[in-house]
C-alpha cells in the first residue's frame, strides 16, 4: 500500500537544503485541493513534489511548512487507444505510463532520463525532456489538457483531451515550467503517439562543433527526419548520435542517405547495434543527472558555432571533469561537471549570461550544491518579468505556493 | 436608429496625428467595414478605426484609448469566425493592415521575424525559393493574417502532423493596457520564467496587441503523396480514418466531407467528383520512401474499410484542384443554400461515425439540411448548417441547431472550438465545457495581463449574468477611463 496522509519532515524531504515542518501525500485530487486551500488561509507556505528528480532547479524556497507529494496520485485515469490520448495524475511516474501505453503500441513521446521516477506532473512543472523533443517538441506540445489546484484550493481546468482545442486560455502552457509557483498540476491529458516499426541509431564520433552544426545542416537540408539529433562531449570533441524512427522502408532511406551525407563529408557513420545504442543513452543520461554542478544553455541553434559555444566554455572551464549534452537542432544544451574551485563558478556563470543575453539566449543552473547556493541567482534575468510577477501575484497572492523558487524571487 | 456619432473631432484628431490622417477611419461609411468580422451575423459599430504602421503607434494609440476611456480591439484580417475581432460599443479598432513586414528570414536558425498583418501565405510564398515554409496552413491563408492566427492559435488541415500555430510561435512583442511593450521568447527555446507565450497565443487579443512575431519555419519534406477516395457513408469513411491512425501512420492530413459538402465543392470548383456518401483526401509526406510506404499502407486500409473508389493525382495541379476543392468547401456551401452558420467543434476522433449519426437526427428533426467538412484525423468538424433566412423561423431553428451540435462535441468529451476561437460567438457555450471556477482562473490569468480589461472585452470568458443566451451580448468593461 502506498503510504498517504501526513507525517514529520526529514532531512531527505529537503527541497534546496530547506527541511519542511511535515510532509503531506494525499490519496486524491479533492484531498489535495482541501489541504492546499486550508494550508495557505493559515499561511502555511506548501511545495510539491513528484518524482523529485529537478529538485535542484531553482532557488531555496524563503519559506516552506509542508511539502505536498503526488505519489499517491498515481492513477491512469482515461487512455483512449483509438484517439491517442491518455488522462492520468500527476503522480503516476513515466516508465509506468509507458509500460501500460505499450500494450496498445503507443507512447507519450517525451523520454526525459530517469524515467521510473519522473512523473507526469513534474515533468509539466519542471519543463523536462530527452532527445525526442528534437521530432515531438517538450512538454508543453504534448500536453492536451491539465486541472491545476490554486493556492486557495480552486480545482480549474484548462484544455481538454482532445488534441485539437482552442476554447479558453492555455492554462496547460501556462504551467509548464511553472515549478509549482502557481498551482499544483493535479492531472495532466497527453496527445500520444505510435511506437514506430523500426528504430535505428546511427553514431560517428570525433567532430568538431561545426562538423556537428555542418551534419545538422545537411540532414534538413537533405529532407530527413530524423526523431533525435543529440551530441555528447567526448575528449575534445563530439560524438554525435542521429536516430530514425518509422517504418523499416523509410527509416532504410533516410539512414543511406545520411551515411551519403557523412561520407561526403568526410565523418562516416556507423549504424549502431541496439546494446551501444542504449550505451550512448545511458552516458546521455548520466551527464544529464549525475555530477553535482548542472546548467542548461540556450541559444538560437546557429550560435553554438558562436556566443553559445563560448558561453559553455566558460562553464566547463570552470568545472572539473566536465561533459556536455548538445541537441543542436534545439539551441539547448547542458554542461555538467564536478565543483573545481568554488569561488569560480559564479564569475563563470555571470560571463557566460553575459555572452548569452546578447544572442537572446540563457544559462539556468539545474543543480548545484546546496553550500554554493548563497547569492547564486539560478535563472539569471527573465524577460517580461513585470507580467510574470503580476501573473504570481494574481493566481498566488500570499505568494505560499514554493515562494522564491522561481525567477526573481517569485 | 441613429448610428453613432464616434468619437468627437478633437480626439479623433489625436489619434490621427499619431497614425496619419489617412489612416484614421472616422466616417461613418469607414467605420461600417468594420463592424463584423468573418461572422457577419454580429454587427456592432466601432467608435473609431485606426490603421498604425509600427509598435511605436500602437503605444501610443493604447496609451491615448487608455486616457480615452476606450476599449480597444485588434483586428488582422477580419476573416475570424467566431466574432473574435467584432467590435465592441465604444471602441477603437486597431487594425494591422499597414504592418505587414517580413523584417528577418534567418533560415539558419529556421526562423522569420514578422510584422502581424503579414499573411499566413505570403510568408510560405516568400520561402518557398529555399525550400522552406510556414506549416500552420488554416483554409484563409491568403488572406488570413499571422496577427490573427496568433490571437486565435489558427490551425488548419496539416496540423494533425505538423501541429497548430502555439507549436510555431517562438516569440511574440506584446503591447499591453498600460502603452507598455515587452518582448516574450524569442529566437532560443525555454526563455527564464513562466511560458508567457503560451498563454499569449490563442488568447483571442484579450491580453494585449501583437506588434511582431518570431515564427519557426520548416524545410518543405522531400515528398507529398495525396489520395483521394470516396465511400458509401460516412460510417465507412470513419472506420477508414480509425484503420489509418490504428495502423501507426501520422499523415499530414486526413480531411472528410460528406455528400451534401462534395456535392456544394463540385458545383463551386468543378471537380469530377461522384456522388456519394462521403470522401476522404488524405497528404502523407517525409522523406520519400517512408511517404510511399505509408500511402500504399493507408490506400489498402480504405480499401478495406469498403472504399468505392481510390484516384491519386498524376502531378501536383492534379493534386492541387482536390485540395482546391476541399478548401472551398465552405465558400462552396452558398452555392446550394442562400445561408449557412460555419460551425467548428471538435470531438475524439473515434466517435465520428456516432457523432454524424446523431447529427443527422437533429437535423431532420429540425427540418435543415447540414453539410459536414472536417479534419477528420484530429476530430475537428465544421458542419455548416443550411438554411434560408427568407423563411420565417429557419435562422432561429439553424442557430439552435448550431448550438445542439457543440453541446453535444462537449457531451462526446470533445470542445466547442478546435480552430475558429471563442470570440464573441460561443462565449455563452464555455459554460457547457468549463466550471465557474476554470472560467474565473481564466479570467484571473487576463487580469494579471490586463487588470483594466482594456482589450476585446466581452469575448470568450462569459459573464455570469449571460448563461444561456445564444451569444455573447458584450459587457461595457473598460469604458470608464484609467484613474
Amino acid at each position: 500500500m502506498r503510504a498517504t496522509g501526513l507525517r514529520p519532515g526529514a532531512p531527505n524531504d529537503a527541497i534546496a537544503g530547506v527541511v519542511p515542518r511535515q510532509v503531506f501525500t494525499p490519496s486524491s485530487v479533492e484531498e489535495a485541493a482541501r489541504f492546499l486551500g486550508e494550508a495557505t488561509r493559515a499561511g502555511r507556505a506548501v511545495a510539491f513534489v513528484g518524482g523529485g528528480t529537478e529538485l535542484g532547479l531553482g532557488a531555496p524556497p524563503r519559506d516552506l511548512d509542508t511539502v505536498l507529494r503526488t505519489a499517491g496520485l498515481d492513477r491512469i485515469l482515461e487512455h483512449s487507444p483509438a484517439d491517442q490520448i491518455v488522462v492520468v495524475e500527476a503522480g503516476l511516474p513515466l516508465a509506468a505510463l509507458s509500460r501500460a501505453l505499450a500494450a496498445h503500441g503507443q507512447r507519450l513521446a517525451l523520454d526525459p532520463p530517469l524515467p521510473e521516477r519522473a512523473t507526469a506532473g513534474g515533468v509539466l512543472a519542471a519543463n523536462t525532456f530527452g532527445p525526442l523533443r528534437t521530432r515531438y517538441g517538450g512538454p508543453r506540445d504534448l500536453v492536451i489538457g491539465v486541472t491545476m489546484v490554486r493556492a486557495d484550493g480552486t480545482v480549474a481546468k484548462g484544455g481538454g483531451k482532445v488534441v485539437k482545442n482552442v476554447a479558453g486560455f492555455d492554462l496547460p502552457r501556462m504551467l509548464v515550467g511553472s515549478l509549482g509557483t502557481l498551482g499544483l498540476v493535479a492531472r495532466v491529458a497527453f496527445r500520444l503517439h505510435p511506437i514506430p516499426e523500426v528504430v535505428e541509431t546511427l553514431r560517428v564520433g570525433g567532430l568538431s562543433g561545426e562538423q556537428v552544426l555542418a551534419l545538422v545542416r545537411a540532414l534538413r537540408e537533405r529532407q530527413l527526419e530524423p526523431s533525435s539529433v543529440t551530441a555528447l562531449s567526448s575528449g575534445s570533441g563530439w560524438e554525435l548520435a542521429v536516430v530514425f524512427e518509422g517504418f523499416s522502408a523509410g527509416v532504410a532511406q533516410q539512414r543511406d542517405r545520411l551515411v551519403e551525407i557523412s561520407r561526403g563529408a568526410g565523418t562516416p557513420f556507423d549504424l549502431l547495434p541496439a546494446g551501444d545504442a542504449s550505451a550512448f543513452r545511458v552516458r546521455h543520461d548520466r551527464i544529464r543527472t549525475g555530477p553535482p554542478v548542472r546548467l542548461k544553455v540556450s541559444a538560437p541553434p546557429a550560435s553554438f558555432a558562436g556566443g553559445a559555444r563560448e558561453a559553455v566554455s566558460r562553464l566547463t572551464a570552470a568545472l572539473g571533469g566536465a561533459d556536455v549534452v548538445w541537441y543542436p537542432t534545439l539551441g539547448l544544451a547542458f554542461a555538467a561537471g564536478e565543483v573545481a574551485e568554488p569561488a569560480r563558478l559564479r564569475p563563470a556563470i555571470d560571463e557566460a549570461r553575459a555572452d548569452l543575453s546578447r544572442i537572446g539566449g540563457s544559462a539556468v543552473v539545474v543543480s548545484v550544491p546546496d553550500a554554493l547556493r548563497p547569492g547564486l541567482d539560478p535563472w539569471g534575468e527573465a524577460k517580461a518579468f513585470g507580467l510574470m510577477q503580476a501573473l504570481k501575484q494574481r493566481l498566488d497572492p500570499g505568494a505560499r505556493l514554493a515562494p522564491g523558487r522561481f525567477v526573481g524571487g517569485l | 436608429m441613429d448610428p453613432s456619432p464616434g468619437v468627437d473631432k478633437d480626439l479623433a484628431a489625436r489619434f490621427a496625428a499619431i497614425v496619419g490622417e489617412r489612416h484614421c477611419l472616422s466616417g461613418l461609411a469607414q467605420r461600417m467595414t468594420y463592424e463584423s468580422d468573418g461572422l457577419m451575423s454580429l454587427r456592432e459599430l466601432p467608435d473609431l478605426v485606426v490603421l498604425p504602421a509600427s509598435t511605436d503607434e500602437v503605444v501610443r494609440v493604447v496609451r491615448l484609448a487608455r486616457e480615452a476611456g476606450m476599449p480597444v480591439v485588434g483586428r488582422g484580417a477580419g476573416s475570424g469566425l467566431s466574432g473574435g475581432s467584432l467590435p465592441v460599443p465604444g471602441c477603437v479598432v486597431v487594425g494591422m493592415a499597414r504592418m505587414k513586414r517580413i523584417l528577418e528570414v534567418d533560415l539558419e536558425n529556421a526562423l522569420v521575424r514578422v510584422e502581424p498583418g503579414v499573411t499566413n501565405l505570403e510568408i510560405s510564398r516568400r520561402l518557398a525559393p529555399a525550400g522552406y515554409y510556414y506549416a500552420p496552413d488554416p483554409s484563409s491563408q491568403s488572406v488570413c493574417t499571422i496577427g490573427g492566427n496568433v490571437s486565435e492559435n489558427s490551425g488548419g488541415a496539416h496540423c494533425l502532423k505538423y501541429g497548430f500555430t502555439a507549436h510555431h510561435v517562438l516569440g511574440v512583442r506584446l503591447v499591453r493596457f498600460d502603452g507598455s511593450a515587452v518582448d516574450v521568447g524569442g529566437p532560443a527555446l525555454d526563455a527564464p520564467g513562466y511560458d508567457l507565450l503560451g498563454l499569449i497565443v490563442g488568447s483571442e487579443g484579450m491580453l494585449g496587441i501583437v506588434t511582431e512575431v518570431v515564427l519557426k519555419v520548416l524545410r518543405k519534406p522531400e515528398a507529398t503523396r495525396t489520395f483521394f477516395a470516396t465511400f458509401p457513408s460516412t460510417d465507412e469513411a470513419g472506420a477508414a480514418v480509425s484503420a489509418i491512425i490504428a495502423s501507426g501512420v501520422v499523415p499530414a492530413a486526413i480531411e472528410m466531407m460528406d455528400r451534401l459538402a462534395i456535392e456544394a465543392a463540385k458545383k463551386a470548383t468543378g471537380v469530377d467528383w461522384p456522388d456519394v456518401g462521403a470522401a476522404l483526401l488524405m497528404d502523407v509526406d517525409g522523406p520519400v520512401a517512408e511517404a510511399e510506404h505509408t500511402s500504399r499502407n493507408a490506400i489498402g486500409l480504405a480499401t478495406a474499410a469498403g472504399a468505392l473508389e481510390v484516384r491519386v493525382p498524376h502531378d501536383e495541379a492534379e493534386r492541387q484542384l482536390m485540395w482546391k476543392g476541399r478548401k472551398s468547401a465552405f465558400a462552396a456551401v452558398g452555392r446550394i443554400s442562400p445561408n449557412y452558420v460555419v460551425q467548428d467543434g471538435v470531438i475524439p476522433r473515434s466517435e465520428i461515425a456516432r457523432v454524424l449519426r446523431e447529427i443527422d437526427r437533429l437535423t431532420r428533426e429540425a427540418g435543415l439540411r447540414v453539410a459536414n467538412v472536417f479534419h477528420a484525423g484530429d476530430g475537428n468538424l465544421h458542419p455548416l448548417v443550411l438554411y434560408d433566412a427568407r423563411i420565417p423561423g429557419q435562422e432561429k431553428r439553424a442557430e439552435e441547431l448550431s448550438g445542439e451540435i457543440l453541446r453535444m462535441c462537449v457531451r462526446f468529451g470533445g470542445s466547442i472550438t478546435g480552430e475558429h476561437g471563442v470570440g464573441a460567438e460561443k462565449s455563452a457555450y464555455m459554460n457547457d465545457m468549463f466550471s465557474p471556477g476554470d472560467l474565473e482562473t481564466m479570467d484571473v490569468v487576463r487580469s494579471a495581463f490586463d487588470p483594466e480589461r482594456r482589450f476585446n472585452p466581452g469575448k470568450v470568458i462569459p459573464k455570469p449574468r449571460m448563461c444561456g443566451e445564444a451569444s455573447g451580448r458584450l459587457s461595457g468593461d473598460a469604458r470608464e477611463p484609467a484613474p
